[in-house]
């Protein structure tokens, strides 16, 4: 398996870290919504910057801006 | 005999090894990339045709460093382990490249930007699983309760000073294999309810 999720690049060792648990999808279910549906850039930005401020106390604007800056590799949003 | 596949993922992967090295005898700033090219025995514009601009090849090192590290981290967030066994196999994963990590931390802010954000992202993975672990401590009425990022940012703070004092600490040797073990103790007895 050994995948990395598109949107945010959490590895997905797992099936069930996978979106649904299942490991056709390309996200991890961080980055999907209940429908199933990969969640669009902007949700995903938010989801973490917060990640990153919760778990390191740092700024929300540099967490934010190191977050698209992470995004802006990831294939999900290369083209963006 | 090798594919050109194989042969591309070999040098890659060289590459890779040889900066790791270089960084962390000679710092991350002071390593030029022809340097990198003149040990891995390679042309300077090899190492260009693997990553496109300096900051692509620090930004491999780390991920390479951090690999294990987080690997590990992450199976022992699987089989529920407790704070203590978190922060002994971060220690262990830094001793294990403690001259990369020790530039990492005292040129961090002169990092390119690339390489500043996945540290970045790193430590916010570390930092998940010390408050997964620490977070049952708790449950268990183990460990006092402590927002994250401050139980994270107060382990870091401590091996950090150590890390960044290697010379008044340790001299000559590691500062986490000569210290680790009384820091972790002392980090403990803090969480203490």
């Amino acid at each position: 398996m050994d995948k990395t999720c598109i949107a945010c690049g959490m590895p997905m060792n797992k099936p069930e870290e996978h979106a649904s648990g299942d490991t056709a999808k390309a996200f991890c279910f961080h980055c999907a919504r209940e429908d199933g549906s990969m969640r669009d850039y902007d949700e995903v930005l938010v989801g973490m910057t917060q990640f990153m401020v919760r778990s390191q106390g740092i700024d929300e604007s540099a967490a934010k801006d190191a977050a698209a800056g992470m995004m802006a590799q990831l294939p999900a949003w290369k083209d963006r | 005999m090798a594919t050109r596949e194989e042969q591309k993922r070999r040098t890659r992967q060289r590459l890779i090894e040889v900066a790791l090295e270089r960084f962390a005898e000679r710092g991350i700033g002071a390593t030029r990339t022809v340097d990198v090219a003149r040990a891995a025995g390679v042309a300077h514009g090899t190492v260009f045709a693997h990553f496109p601009t300096r900051d692509d090849l620090v930004t491999a090192v780390i991920e390479a460093f951090a690999e294990q590290l987080i690997g590990r981290l992450n199976e022992l967030n699987d089989r529920g382990a407790d704070v203590r066994e978190v922060l002994a196999a971060h220690l262990e994963g830094l001793i294990e490249h403690e001259g990369l990590y020790a530039h990492l931390v005292t040129e961090g802010p002169m990092l390119p930007r690339g390489a500043r954000t996945t540290m970045l992202a790193i430590q916010s993975v570390v930092s998940h699983h010390l408050y997964a672990a620490a977070e049952k401590g708790r449950e268990a009425g183990e460990l006092r309760p402590m927002p994250q990022h401050l139980l994270f940012n107060t382990w870091l703070g401590l091996i950090h000073h150590y890390l960044v004092n290697q010379e008044l600490f340790a001299p000559n040797e590691s500062a986490l294999a000569r210290h680790g073990g009384e820091l972790l103790d002392h980090y403990m007895g803090l969480l203490a309810p």
